[in-house]
């Protein structure tokens, strides 16, 4: 299982800050999550692995952590 | 996880007068460039932003922030000092809720990297903003 932090609207969208899904690449969680929550669609979100963004998909592993991030609003 | 760059509520004048005197052992430091960012009271609507809530992801802000830094450093060889502290939580309108030091030997780069900072931060922090209105309304921005 991989765990997944929500962010931002992303976790008003999911209505909680983080939970588990048993993935096994961010393409498949994407696809998991857009089924969960289609309100997900609306928002143009990046995936950081472990604390790294990531630019591509890749393949994860148990117990990674993905937080779900949309776009940054600092300052 | 210690937090050295974010800080819950708003930067107070006591915090940002504190941040002020860091680095001042550094003579050789003859310029200094600063920046606050304050939450603004936006009219939208007929209704204006009294607050923003800012949440963060606290470990990727952290180590974003380390990034920043040294990029930073790297691109402006006459850098001496950086301090960014960014809040996390409800700051109100007029408060502020952004903070970057730059210290360096002259002026140019001491204003060119602070300027550099600022840019990062907003495009690199994992930070969100929710604004909440007079009217009790609340949207994320």
């Amino acid at each position: 299982m991989i765990k997944v932090l929500y962010f931002g609207i992303a976790q008003e969208i999911a209505g909680k800050t983080g939970e588990e899904f048993g993935v096994e690449s961010t393409t498949g969680l994407r696809r998991q999550i857009y089924e969960k929550y289609p309100r997900m669609k609306t928002v143009v979100f990046r995936l950081a692995l472990n604390g790294t963004m990531l630019t591509t998909d890749t393949s994860l592993k148990d117990n990674d952590i993905i937080a779900l991030l949309p776009p940054f609003a600092g300052g | 996880m210690k937090q050295r760059h974010l800080v819950d509520g708003p930067l107070t004048t006591l915090l940002i007068s504190e941040l002020l005197t860091l680095g001042n052992e550094d003579t050789g430091a003859g310029a200094l460039s600063l920046f606050i960012g304050r939450v603004r009271d936006d009219e939208q609507e007929g209704r204006k932003v009294t607050a923003i809530e800012y949440s963060a992801y606290p470990e990727m802000a952290e180590k974003e922030t380390d990034v920043i830094i040294d990029i930073v450093r790297s691109a402006f060889n006459d850098v001496r000092n950086i301090i960014i502290v960014h809040s996390t939580g409800m700051v109100k309108a007029g408060e502020a809720s952004l903070f970057i030091m730059i210290t360096a030997g002259h002026r140019d780069q001491a204003t060119r990297a602070c300027r550099h900072a600022l840019e990062m931060v907003k495009d690199r922090l994992p930070v969100w903003k929710k604004e909440h209105f007079s009217d009790s309304a609340e949207k994320w921005k």
